[in-house]
């Protein structure tokens, strides 16, 4: 088990005054699947008033507004949490068939993972590829090396897209950062008939083996899981299952279910975001 | 001079004023005598004056982008107490059942634990607003208003074409329909028993107070919600507004503060329970939906989703309004209320099962198909009407996107004489009829409104598709003087006294100065690759990117 205490830092800085300013903030990590939090609160400043509610995906939102004149918004998230040591598959799930996948009953209580949303539609060309993976293959043997496949295509470039970039324009560069390639992969595992969802989280990026309890920096993160017997989490920008060093915030189709922050203000121009994660890993 | 029915032909269709041997039907006695002893210089000028009465209220539909009367047509269209009955039953209980569902698809979705619908015809409904979800309204209605389309077929059974429980629109030309036929056609109001429409707003502000949050003020304060002068309903609108006796508002005129929505007056804010919103969810609220959209309030449905405000219709009821969900609504009034439908759906073809839609494409040229989250025709392809490229265009979207489809038999809407071109003809239409929901009772107003497809064999009768209207008479059942009869065009309920008037612009507002709002930035996720060490890059599998 590891424990990991995370500050998520937002900040906004606009050209001019904001008047007012309505958002939400998926920031909260999830207490699921063998994930525990000890700790989390956020601070947003200024604030005028917060309510918190869950959404249909299950993610703790903390909705606020801000009335009062400000040039700046700063959010804080902070979280301790405890993760479950690295899974690894089981036999059923190297057992499970694309037969068992076909299963009208089983396909309809997953069809929200099966379904193509607006971000993770993927061509042609992906579905080709996806497929050419699954040949004398399980699904779950497929689903890895369809992560694995696609990550050797796209090349991880920051900068090149932008949150509202679908799974077709990353493509289409085979460039893109780890919400892109996510969002392509989850639409390939689904192409083939894997039901699979996007996780949006933090990634601790030092050592495993590090004992210096040092503050790292990272950013926030996105992998996907998919469903073969059960949800298998795999994180395909670093091409590795996820193991103790993903936090999980929320888990829905793509990004836009489950976005760290949205929201609309009034005045203010042009605004300037800056965006820190720092992570330290704690001795349970 | 019976000679403008000369020549009257009915063709395959029920005919609503005669029948098979072109006898009038004994329910349109009077209005067929009425209309028979009048020349075509008088029926022209009755028209005329319908016409004129029609541009003093100020009623006009758009089209393409311009404003024109609507038509109403001179004959009405009587349906008689008995079977006003059953429609009024089967509207009811559609509504009954409507709202049933859009309460477990927003909860526990029983009805798919119970195999009723698959999910999969939940989560792949455009119209599935998971935003929507944990909403619960103050007296659990959120098809307050409702607008059940309805057809009658070749052998005179009326069936359900569309449910409409987002923002069903029309009923303000049923009202104002009833004011210029009064004053056009005096004797035929002094001699039959037509049930009255102008207790409309009366009923839906009934319904819309009775919808507010636990702990508003025994007078709810209610709103009308408008997209603003530029909406082609704009005028139902502000004559709904004003029949009620309340503020008709834009976004701008409210905002969120703490939990609760606001209107901005000249006396100060003031609190909103219930929004009547003719705003579309997409625009409603820009943190949820729409980013860009200047039409609603930001923050509103988190005030909902509190209990603080009654959103009218509720947020996400357009699940209820898919035309594949429609082919389920037989089997959910018989899951939920137990009973058999009153009312027969149209037969519909669902796509998604591979024979369905081979027969389909094999009968295009046939068959009637639509899309399955347009409505009021929108979209819609006539097999019989349309070109060979046409028909080769919507075979690649059915196979495309069978889930975004369905198809039906061409039906032969039922014809009423409709005076056209100095004579009486036969003109298909259809009917819709309005049902409140206020929690208690589904209360479905008497009549609806009569659409009229004017060119000569058309059988898409909507407004924005060059149709007209007819005013459309329930007669009442008992004796002469039983039902409350009122000149129709005394006007509705005097407006309340306004003690406070929503203004456009308050300098000391907040939001005022400038209401466009500009889209949180948000992070996208990316990994801080250059902070990550090359050496735990590489322990993780990967190769540096970076």
């Amino acid at each position: 088990m590891s424990r990991y205490r995370v500050v998520h830092t937002s900040r906004f800085d606009y050209s001019a005054e904001v008047r007012a300013s309505y958002n939400e903030a998926r920031m909260t990590p999830a207490q699921s699947r063998g994930q525990n939090v000890l700790e989390c609160d956020i601070v947003v400043s200024p604030c005028t008033s917060r309510y918190e509610y869950t959404d249909y995906w299950g993610t703790r939102v903390t909705a606020f507004e801000v009335l009062q004149a400000h040039q700046h918004l700063e959010i804080v998230a902070h979280a301790l949490v405890d993760l479950p040591a690295a899974v690894t598959a089981s036999q059923k799930a190297q057992e499970l068939t694309w037969d068992h996948l076909r299963d009208p009953g089983l396909r309809d209580r997953l069809s929200a993972y099966l379904t193509t949303s607006p971000a993770t539609a993927v061509p042609e060309e992906v579905v080709h590829l996806a497929r050419e993976c699954t040949v004398g293959r399980s699904p779950h043997e497929a689903a890895e090396i369809i992560c694995r496949a696609l990550r050797e295509e796209m090349e991880y470039v920051p900068g090149v897209t932008t949150v509202h970039t679908p799974a077709v324009d990353a493509w289409a560069e085979r460039k893109g950062v780890c919400q892109d390639i996510a969002h392509v992969t989850v639409g390939a595992l689904r192409a083939v008939g894997i039901p699979a969802l996007y996780v949006s989280g933090y990634y601790y990026p030092g050592s495993p083996d590090d004992t210096s309890q040092a503050t790292v920096v990272g950013q926030s993160h996105a992998w996907v899981e998919w469903w073969t017997d059960r949800w298998h989490p795999f994180d395909p920008t670093n091409r590795t299952w996820v193991g103790g060093e993903h936090v999980v915030t929320a888990r829905g189709r793509e990004y836009s279910d489950v976005p760290p922050l949205k929201g609309v203000f009034a005045g203010g121009g042009s605004s300037d975001l800056t965006v820190t994660v720092e992570m330290t890993r704690e001795v349970p | 001079m019976a000679e403008l029915f000369e020549g009257y032909r009915r063709a395959a269709a029920w005919d609503e004023m005669f029948d098979a041997a072109v006898k009038p039907r004994r329910t349109n006695g009077p209005v067929h005598r009425t209309l028979s002893a009048l020349s075509a210089g008088e029926v022209q000028s009755r028209a005329d004056a319908l016409a004129r009465s029609y541009l003093a209220q100020g009623v006009t539909f758009d089209f393409a982008g311009e404003e024109r009367p609507f038509p109403l047509d001179v004959v009405p269209r009587v349906i008689d107490a008995v079977e006003w009955q059953t429609l009024e039953a089967g509207v009811s209980q559609r509504v009954h059942a409507l709202e049933a569902f859009l309460a477990d698809v927003y909860g526990q979705q029983q009805v798919v634990r119970d195999g009723v619908v698959p999910l999969t015809l939940i989560q792949s409904c455009s119209e599935f607003h998971r935003e929507a979800f944990g909403v619960e309204p103050a007296n659990g209605v959120r098809a307050h208003v409702s607008g059940i389309d309805l057809i009658r077929d070749e052998q005179g059974d009326f069936r359900v074409l569309e449910d409409n429980v987002r923002i069903p629109s029309g009923v303000s030309y049923v009202i104002s329909n009833r004011r210029a036929m009064a004053q056009t056609f005096p004797e035929l109001f002094s001699t039959m028993r037509i049930h009255p429409v102008d207790d409309y707003p009366r009923r839906l502000l009934q319904a819309l107070s009775a919808a507010a949050p636990t702990g508003a003020a025994a007078e709810p304060t209610v709103v009308v919600l408008t997209p603003g002068v530029y909406n082609s309903a704009y005028y139902e609108h502000s004559l709904l507004a004003r029949l009620m006796g309340v503020e008709l508002v834009e976004g701008s005129d409210l905002f969120v503060a703490s939990g609760r929505v606001w209107m901005r007056t000249t006396e100060g804010r003031r609190r909103v329970d219930v929004i009547y919103r003719r705003v579309d969810d997409e625009f409603l609220d820009p943190v949820h939906f729409r980013a860009e959209s200047v039409l609603g309030v930001p923050g509103l449905l988190n005030v909902a989703r509190q209990g603080n405000v009654t959103i009218a219709n509720g947020v996400g009821n357009g699940v209820a309004d898919d035309k594949l969900v429609y082919t389920y609504v037989p089997d959910l009034i018989r899951y939920y209320l137990a009973e058999e439908p009153v009312l027969k759906n149209v037969d519909t073809w669902r796509l998604q099962e591979p024979e369905a839609l081979e027969e389909v494409l094999d009968r295009l040229d046939e068959l009637v198909v639509k899309p399955v989250d347009g409505s009021g025709g929108k979209g819609l392809v006539v097999g019989p009407a349309a070109s060979r490229q046409e028909l080769g265009v919507l075979r690649s979207k059915l196979l495309a996107d069978p889930r975004g489809w369905i198809a039906q038999p061409v039906v032969q809407l039922s014809t009423a004489p409709t005076f056209v071109d100095g004579k009486f003809q036969p003109r298909h239409i259809d009917l819709r009829p309005f049902a409140v929901n206020d929690g208690e009772k589904v209360w479905v107003l008497p009549g609806g409104l009569t659409r009229v497809a004017l060119p000569e064999g058309q059988l898409v009768v909507n407004s924005s598709q060059g149709g007209g209207s007819k005013d459309t008479w329930v007669l009442g059942a008992g004796r002469s003087g039983l039902s409350r009869r009122r000149p129709a065009g005394s006007g509705g309920p005097a407006p309340a006294a306004r003690t406070a008037v929503p203004i456009d612009t308050n300098p000391h507002d907040l939001l005022n100065a400038d209401h466009s709002m500009h889209q949180q930035q948000q992070q996208q996720q990316q990994e801080g690759a250059a902070c990550v060490s090359a050496a735990r890059r590489a322990a993780a599998g990967g190769g540096v990117d970076a």
